[in-house]
């Protein structure tokens, strides 16, 4: 039918290789959105805070995070601070790539999130004597989390996504680094890189999936 | 306007007829157009000058392919992990992109006798104290995704069992990265080390010495079943030889002695 | 700042490659609309059950890596169907389906934001299927879809960088090229990276804008 021979064996024989691969994408993913959370958090507060340069920084992050293809942040995150003396190995270069962009998009979110909090609430919490760190980590924090949750699952697909571009930095043990190796060894392009398709399908559905079970059990009013 | 009509359709037939029957060579002689992949940024082979434009040793040979032919070279980058891919899926007519004949890749596409040969070389970051191929042992090292002496240095590094293996996408960001000292060293064919090194483009790195891997020989590569091309592709070859044209191209863009192209006490 | 060996002839290289940038994003994004927006509309109208395949084929484009999607789309058409395709083709194929599966979302979202009450009222006005689309729908939806479509087009513009994979030559490819040869891998990549956020930023803003304007009302 097509004027193509299809060898699968051959592809498929190396498919513990690319599972092994998907296990160290999904660890860069998991890593870099438990970090990108964190920082986005400190980036919410940086916004908020009174400091005019604390909140150029904060702005500077997001805005930088958003508005540049994230393969330059990746870039930049290697060979651009190495410039300076900076050096990272391939797979904290990708990480803080990743969690740079993260951060970024997580900390807008949070933002919008912020805007369907009342402030009367802030007010309340710091009328029964919370200090107003005390007021954002009980009061406001859960539920900016809460009502960000689905952007999040969304970023943390995003994720998932972006180890990919881990190969222009050095990376190989991730699943795209895998299959490029393989594919360098033996040529099989199509077969490869269609397992390795199917492979970040899957991750992407459990991902969405389970964070809708989360969500299920989490946010029951 | 019938008749133009009738005429063109006859003439898009007999075109048809012609298309079915006609093999990779015919087509590129029909459409005037050579295009060969090669990678630019493996110097000397493959770069580009100050105007951006390709040149080098890989671009002069398919530049006289295409005058052999009677057609115009039409060069094509291709990072070396998308050399096959371009072939593959018909952006490129043949490859002149210094690939290692593997029999693993040939069973993908169909190669030429070889070439050119690559002696392999240590570059060393001068301040990572490697004085020969021995001393990478332990220490970060990289190579070109997908490049001969990447796959064999990996494996290398996996011997060793200590020390740490990273393969960059193009060769720019591996002698890069060497300079930036996030490698310590690489594995790569003693022309483009030589040639990188002497660009003075990166400071502080030399070449320490060889790599005693086998001499990599390169071929041309086409479509496995285009017998008619590779048939053509390796006269031209010979041909290259015997007209003393690979001797003036080597010592173009190379210098020094001329590689033996051929294996003792083998036939091909 | 810098003590550079950029000459002018770099400079128009990099200006190419940008042109390809906004080339290819520019045709992909109208193409990927007009698809996106038709495919939202079907999935509307007639329900998730019958446009589950649809839905599922869409969906493959938000749940597998662009760089993927491209080496496979120029693997696929290439090597198995033997079709001879330009790189710029293949890049502006699979980023037009990659954009439409996104647009398909926003459109959705659009469609649904527009109350089912004020749509029956239209209809039961004696206003037809299409005028409902157009004078009410389209008008409404408009203005939730809008920013998230603004969205949509710079995340494309950014995600052309991937393109380079097909052999197509754009701006991030052509900052490398340059960096192959200048060896100024810092300035090199922060003029590149200063043009995404150029023309990104103030349409970002411009699109935040909107969505702060039209959400009070």
């Amino acid at each position: 039918m097509f004027g193509y021979t299809f060898q699968w064996n051959q592809a498929l024989a190396r498919l513990p290789k690319m599972l092994d691969g998907a296990v160290v994408t999904m660890e860069v993913a998991v890593l870099s959105m438990l970090i990108g959370i964190a920082f986005a958090i400190l980036l919410t507060l940086l916004r908020l805070s009174g400091s005019r340069p604390l909140r150029a920084i904060a702005t500077g992050w997001v805005e930088i995070a958003r508005n540049t293809p994230a393969l330059f942040q990746i870039y930049m995150a290697h060979f651009g601070v190495a410039s300076f003396g900076i050096h990272f190995s391939p797979f904290i270069s990708l990480l803080i790539g990743i969690t740079f962009n993260n951060a970024g998009y997580l900390a807008e979110n949070f933002r919008g999130a912020l805007k369907a909090i009342p402030d009367t609430q802030t007010r309340a919490g710091r009328s029964l004597g919370m200090s107003q760190l005390q007021a954002f980590r009980y009061i406001i924090l859960p539920q900016m989390l809460r009502i960000s949750f689905l952007p999040m699952t969304n970023q943390m697909v995003w994720a998932v996504l972006m180890t990919s571009l881990g190969v222009t930095v050095g990376m190989n043990s991730d699943l795209y680094g895998v299959t490029q190796d393989l594919n360098a060894l033996t040529f099989r392009t199509f077969e490869l890189f269609a397992i390795a398709g199917v492979i970040f399908y899957i991750i992407t559905k459990a991902i969405t999936l389970s964070a809708r079970l989360i969500a299920a059990r989490l946010f029951r009013y | 306007m019938k008749k133009t009509i009738m005429a063109t359709a006859l003439i898009a037939a007999t075109g048809f007829a012609g298309a079915a029957q006609a093999d990779k060579l015919d087509d590129i002689i029909a459409s005037g157009t050579l295009r060969c992949a090669v990678v630019l940024d493996f110097p000397p082979m493959g770069m580009r000058d100050a105007n951006n434009e390709p040149v080098g040793f890989d671009v002069d040979y398919c530049n006289d392919l295409a005058a052999a032919l009677g057609v115009t070279a039409e060069i094509v980058e291709t990072p070396f992990p998308e050399r096959i891919p371009a072939l593959m899926s018909g952006r490129v007519d043949v490859g002149v992109a210094s690939t290692s004949d593997t029999l693993e890749r040939a069973k993908t596409v169909g190669f030429t006798i070889p070439y050119f040969a690559f002696e392999m070389a240590v570059t060393a970051n001068d301040g990572a104290g490697i004085a020969s191929y021995e001393g990478m042992k332990g220490h970060t090292v990289g190579a070109v995704a997908g490049t001969y002496e990447a796959i064999a240095l990996e494996k290398q590094v996996q011997e060793w069992g200590e020390g740490e293996f990273r393969p960059y996408q193009t060769q720019a960001d591996v002698f890069l990265a060497l300079s930036q000292g996030q490698l310590d060293a690489t594995v790569s064919t003693s022309t483009v080390a030589m040639a990188n090194v002497k660009t003075g483009n990166f400071p502080g790195i030399s070449v320490v010495g060889k790599a005693p891997f086998d001499t990599d020989y390169v071929a041309l590569f086409t479509s496995r079943n285009e017998y008619g091309l590779i048939n053509y592709l390796n006269l031209f070859v010979n041909q290259q030889i015997r007209t003393g044209r690979y001797a003036e191209l080597y010592e173009k863009w190379v210098g020094g002695d001329l590689p033996d192209l051929t294996v003792p006490n083998a036939y091909r | 700042m810098f003590d550079t060996a950029l000459t002018t002839a770099d400079l128009i290289f990099l200006a190419k490659g940008a042109g390809m940038t906004i080339l290819v994003t520019a045709i992909s994004v109208a193409i990927g609309t007009a698809l996106g927006i038709a495919f939202g509309v079907i999935r509307v109208q007639f329900g998730a059950a019958l446009t589950a395949p649809l839905t599922f084929v869409l969906d493959i484009f938000r749940s597998v890596p662009l760089l993927i999607q491209l080496v496979l789309a120029n693997a696929f058409l290439g090597m198995v169907l033997k079709l001879q395709l330009s790189g710029f083709f293949v890049a502006c194929m699979v980023l037009s389906l990659y954009t439409s599966a996104y647009c398909a979302e926003i459109v959705r979202g659009g469609i649904d934001a527009v109350p089912a009450t004020t749509r029956r009222a239209a209809r039961s006005l004696g206003v037809s299927w299409g005028q409902d689309m157009r004078y009410i729908v389209l008008p409404l939806a408009t203005r939730v879809a809008l920013p998230s479509w603004i969205g949509l087009a710079l995340g494309v513009m950014k995600d052309s960088a991937l393109v380079y994979v097909v052999q197509v030559t754009e701006l991030l490819k052509s900052t490398q090229i340059l960096i192959t040869r200048l060896q100024e891998p810092l300035f090199l990549l922060m003029i590149g990276g200063a043009f995404y956020f150029l023309i990104s930023f103030p349409l970002a803003r411009f699109g935040g804008y909107l969505e702060k304007r039209w959400s009070n009302d």
